[in-house]
């Protein structure tokens, strides 16, 4: 699980500040209607109780916390709540119930809710996808393409997918994919039409991690205009006319990890 | 909504003449119908919906025709993975009959000095034997054949009879400590596909299509292709029962491919029929199926539907896949002469690198006769000299295209063999039984930890010494390296959340992943 580097703290209650985030994530298992585990949490006093197997939270540590433990878990263990298809908790939602658990988990009193600084250890890939899952969806329909979420972690971005008709996807398309490519983190473009203009719109593309040009008459000239690809891990060049000099104008790239180029000049 | 009454007299006081719906049907619990009455009335907006997009001249725009669409609508998984996988695809080489692990991966020492000496007592622990050796006067211990040497960084062991895995073994992951219930093997080959030894569960490969879905649609999602078999003595059946959706819909099944010019038979258009009446008369044929699936609402109907859009997508994705005159020469060198003739075990490594090039999920190339109860020394070498250099070439070939990261490659049998001779043991001749307590596979790429080996048998590779792995951790894992929690990628039938990994408690096998 990412965990956010402390920025700064500002006060809060159980009211303000834990009950929201337990109400939102929790509420529909764990509430007035239903008590899966015997467990409630929309209540100091209800958390504090636990569940059918006991103490959910000890005061004073988050570590030792089964409800915190189960939070913070890979989101694919059987433990891992919230269960099901629900999306895990924010990094700025599980320092909230971090914080007030070891403050002491108090019921009314004040205490100290860090809050996420700029920097955060494992950055998302993407920008929350659900508002615009309809809109990318819509518009990868009308260009031919498909954008498909990379998981149910809503900030793992978008595939973009071409391989059921390579043909649709020319570069008009990659232009007219601008309003969602901060969402596109991975592109199989392996046999589409795409040349080195449309790398023009791909090197905008912020959030791509990887991108596979195998089979597409993309050059050097095209590898130019993606070294502002700052995240780009993963270059596939293979049976492109990317040459030597593209090949070290990769080298540029900060984030690059793997570049293929089998059956180029 | 079916059931409007007809105007002309209708004598029956309990409906109006109409063709019967499920609504008629009596012994048809109350929810069911209304679920189904439910389904039914959402289906109708959007068979509407659909057909004024289409009468607005939208449908083209959509790419499909309108009873496709519908077919679409019927009850889909979420097909987004938990979290973000490390495979895209898998390519399963299943060894089936089981090679020994003697003389392939599970390297011996000690028995060398042990020749024709009965297997103690101790070892086997009072286990019951086959029928086929536990009459036997005795249990001579039966060394490997074959030398191995340490290769690669990793200094894995490796036997002589793979001189070309040996050079990319720095690429896998061998796990030595495999082991299943079944000790024949019709059950031992379903509990490897299907996660249970009984037929009727879906498979592996089915699993994945379910819950993934297609990444190219032109394509099956989940294919399977057996290889020509290089001996013609004790030969293991195989069967759809190993590649079957189960009690999923039956378009998660494989689509199996024959080798050579007709990989999918009758694919072809008769002379004369062009691709607008091809188009035409399936409609045609879905209109009539969508006829019957608002009357009776079976989901086998959409199934259809979707199975002749299928075919009629492949018409066109096949023949291309086909045709490997846009492959180097390289191609040759790495998979070797024999992937030029259709069918081999080379020539299927080669399809399966093109199907997974192409977006195909799951691709399951089986090769039998490892069954080798007698003429063990000389069968497996003719095994390994037809499947060594292929396997080899796959791998390098996925490696040097960049695929190897996102693509899983799996080897592997049934069970393994014993560590005695089944028949008579002489210095360069004998067999090998049954054994399912513990037998060899592995994997590569994907995520799994290159060069390492995990799981350790005792001196007569009879017991599991350390690191034991069933059959579904290796499942939990596999599915874990596409995105799934075993436990959650489910399907209900029979009352109960089925699941590949079935009810006993299933691990995933974190040590071998990077």
């Amino acid at each position: 699980m990412a965990s956010a580097s402390r920025g700064w703290a500002e006060p809060g209650t159980f009211a303000d500040s834990v009950a929201p985030v337990l109400e939102h994530n929790c509420s529909k298992c764990h509430g007035a209607t239903k008590q899966k585990a015997g467990l409630r949490l929309d209540s100091n006093a209800a958390v504090l109780r636990g569940s059918d197997d006991g103490q959910v939270v000890k005061p004073g540590d988050a570590g030792g916390s089964e409800l915190f433990r189960r939070i913070t878990l890979p989101p694919a263990d059987d433990d891992f709540m919230p269960s099901g298809d629900r999306p895990p908790l924010s990094p700025a939602e599980i320092l909230v119930l971090e914080s007030w658990i070891a403050a002491g988990a108090p019921s009314t009193a004040a205490f100290e809710v860090a809050r996420p600084g700029l920097a955060v250890v494992e950055p998302p890939a993407a920008p929350d996808y659900r508002p615009r899952l309809a809109e990318a969806t819509a518009l990868a329909r009308t260009l031919g393409v498909r954008l498909v979420p990379r998981s149910r972690v809503p900030t793992d971005g978008l595939v973009l997918r071409t391989a059921s008709a390579p043909a649709n996807c020319d570069d008009e398309v990659l232009a007219k994919l601008a309003p969602i490519a901060d969402l596109i983190v991975e592109a199989e473009l392996a046999r589409t039409r795409v040349t080195d203009r449309g790398m023009e719109a791909v090197g905008r593309w912020a959030n791509l991690v990887s991108i596979d040009l195998t089979h597409t008459a993309v050059t050097s000239d095209g590898i130019a205009r993606l070294t502002t690809l700052a995240r780009l891990e993963s270059l596939n060049l293979t049976s492109t006319k990317v040459d030597s000099r593209g090949l070290a104008l990769v080298r540029k790239l900060p984030a690059l990890r793997e570049v293929w180029a089998f059956g180029t000049p | 909504m079916p059931g409007t009454p007809s105007d002309s007299a209708h004598h029956c006081s309990d409906h109006g003449g109409e063709h019967p719906t499920v609504l008629d049907l009596p012994y048809v619990p109350l929810s069911l119908k209304r679920e189904w009455l439910e389904a039914e009335t959402r289906r109708h907006f959007l068979a509407r919906g659909s057909k004024a997009l289409a009468w607005a001249g939208l449908a083209t725009l959509l790419g499909r025709s309108a009873p496709h669409l519908l077919a679409d609508t019927a009850a889909l998984p979420d097909r987004r993975p938990l979290f973000a996988p490390k495979a895209k695809r898998a390519i399963y080489l299943f060894m089936a009959g089981a090679p020994s692990q003697f003389e392939t991966w599970d390297y011996k020492p000690k028995l060398a000095g042990m020749f024709a000496q009965n297997l103690p007592e101790s070892v086997r622990g009072g286990q019951v034997l086959t029928g086929m050796t536990a009459s036997q006067a005795g249990l001579p211990i039966a060394p490997s054949f074959y030398k191995f040497a340490q290769q690669g960084k990793s200094g894995t062991w490796v036997s002589e009879l793979f001189p070309w895995t040996g050079k990319v073994v720095d690429d896998i992951c061998l796990i030595k400590s495999l082991y299943t219930e079944a000790i024949n093997h019709e059950p031992a080959i379903l509990t490897m596909t299907t996660g249970n030894m009984f037929p009727g569960k879906p498979s592996l490969g089915s699993w994945l299509a379910y819950g993934l879905g297609a990444i190219n649609e032109e394509l099956p999602t989940f294919v399977v292709m057996t290889s020509k078999i290089p001996i013609k003595e004790n030969v293991q059946a195989l069967s759809n029962r190993l590649w079957s959706s189960g009690f999923l819909s039956p378009e998660y099944s494989a689509v199996a491919l024959r080798s050579g010019s007709e990989p999918v038979l009758y694919l072809q258009d008769p002379k004369g029929v062009g691709r607008d009446v091809r188009r035409s008369m399936i409609d045609g044929v879905n209109e009539l199926n969508q006829q019957l699936f608002e009357r009776v609402g079976d989901p086998e109907i959409n199934t259809r539907i979707s199975q002749y859009e299928m075919a009629f997508r492949m018409q066109t994705s096949v023949p291309e896949l086909n045709d490997f005159s846009d492959e180097p020469a390289s191609t040759w060198d790495l998979y070797g002469p024999k992937a030029k003739e259709p069918g081999t075990f080379a020539y299927n490594c080669l399809m399966a690198r093109r199907l997974a090039e192409r977006g195909v999920r799951f691709t399951q190339v089986f090769l039998r006769t490892w069954d080798n109860h007698t003429k063990l020394p000389a069968h497996i070498r003719v095994m390994c000299e037809d499947s060594d250099r292929p396997t080899y070439g796959l791998i390098t070939d996925l490696k040097r295209r960049g695929m190897l990261d996102d693509t899983l490659v799996i080897w592997g049998g049934e069970f393994g063999r014993t560590v005695y001779s089944q028949g008579k043991l002489e210095a360069d001749n004998y067999g090998r039984d049954h054994h399912p307590r513990c037998f060899s596979m592995w994997m590569c790429g994907a995520g799994t930890k290159p060069g390492m080996t995990y799981g350790e048998t005792d001196d007569f590779s009879y017991n599991i010494v350390k690191d034991p792995v069933h059959v579904r951790d290796l499942h939990a894992t596999i599915l874990h390296q596409f995105g799934f929690n075993h436990n959650k990628l489910t399907f209900k039938f029979q009352g109960l959340d089925q699941k590949l990994t079935g009810v006993l408690p299933a691990r995933v096998i974190r040590e071998v992943l990077a």
